[in-house]
């Protein structure tokens, strides 16, 4: 049984979104917000300064994009996982969403606690 | 007094991020919250809403939920407002939705949730009666009217729009002549008119018949 919370760092641009993730994991005892972000460059220097275990990440954001910002967070710190959250559908993902260290991509549609918690369980590394 | 709103929304990240926003605003009483249509509907019937704030698309099937129901909240809480919120600026879902006039109604791109006093101005305003619509949606519908309005079939006569609808549905002069009550004379006379604003140039009756009838199935799809 985990004792801790999942430390999570929410990126997105829009306040709102950053709001509602915020609002969605509040009611998630196995998971924490412990920081936001509005841009890609922030989301790196956020990680690099929290250390999170999950980074919650839009794809697209002012400057670099959540897609090259996953690249560099998971090339910096390979402990912190990243899931990419957007508006795209599947099939119109931009280049290098499947490629980029991201360990799963959710619809903002899609997006509830027993989809987020069932992928942490696949996916992250015991 | 505080606005009794109603708010229906299947994402639950967007129903949570607008319930927070909602929730921390005193001149806002959140009176039920919906995911989908025929809990709305209920909650329509017994939560005395001043403002209806809804998704377009919900279960049970994903399309027009939110229009329908603003429908269904004019026929029995006419005073009422709704906000709709939308995705994507889609003209046709627009039209529906203001087709009965656009007092008290809203119609906002989720893109404008992040600003939280656009929400609460629009609910503000559409509980007054008021209107607004996001520009973006403006936009769309002046692009779809104005392609309305290129389109050789917007120089068609209703009459003449009813007998192309006819035979695009396979119906012969005759029978054409039979559905509208007219001669089949006047319904030759219409085809002629039709051809010629269709800019369709003299040849084969069938060859023109058809192209008419392409054109017409073009705009409706």
């Amino acid at each position: 049984m985990p004792t801790r919370p999942v430390a999570v760092l929410i990126v997105d641009d829009q306040a709102f979104f950053r709001s509602a993730a915020q609002a969605v994991l509040a009611v998630m005892p196995g998971f924490a917000a412990v920081g936001e972000a509005c841009s890609g460059e922030e989301a790196v220097a956020r990680v690099e300064e929290l250390a999170p275990e999950l980074v919650l990440m839009d794809i697209h954001l002012p400057g670099i994009s959540g897609i090259e910002a996953t690249r560099r967070i998971r090339s910096a710190h390979p402990g912190t996982e990243v899931m990419l959250l957007s508006t795209y559908r599947a099939e119109d993902l931009p280049g290098g969403a499947r490629e980029c260290g991201a360990i799963a991509y959710l619809h903002k549609e899609d997006f509830e606690p027993e989809v987020l918690e069932r992928i942490w369980a696949e996916r992250a590394p015991s | 007094m505080p606005i009794r709103v109603i708010l229906a929304e299947d994402s639950y990240l967007v129903r949570e991020g607008v319930r927070r926003l909602l929730e921390s605003e005193p001149a806002i009483d959140l009176v039920a919250v919906c995911e989908d249509y025929d809990s709305l509907l209920v909650a329509i019937a017994s939560a005395e809403p001043d403002v209806v704030l809804t998704d377009i698309r919900m279960p049970p099937t994903g399309t027009d939920e939110g229009v329908r129901a603003a429908e269904r909240l004019r026929e029995v809480r006419p005073a009422a407002g709704v906000v709709l919120l939308s995705q994507y600026a889609d003209p046709a879902y627009a039209l529906a939705f203001l087709q009965h006039g656009t007092q008290g109604r809203a119609y906002l791109l989720k893109e404008r949730l992040s600003d939280l006093d656009q929400l609460l101005a629009a609910i503000r305003v559409v509980a007054g009666g008021g209107s607004v619509i996001d520009p973006k949606v403006v936009e769309t519908l002046v692009a779809a009217r104005s392609l309305a309005t290129q389109s050789p079939l917007s120089r068609l006569t209703p009459r003449e729009h009813e007998v192309l609808s006819l035979i695009a549905q396979g119906n012969s002069n005759a029978a054409v002549a039979d559905r509208l009550v007219l001669s089949e004379r006047a319904v030759e006379k219409h085809i002629n008119s039709i051809f010629a604003k269709l800019d369709l140039p003299e040849a084969r009756d069938a060859h023109r018949r058809v192209k008419a009838v392409l054109l017409f199935l073009a705009e409706q799809s």
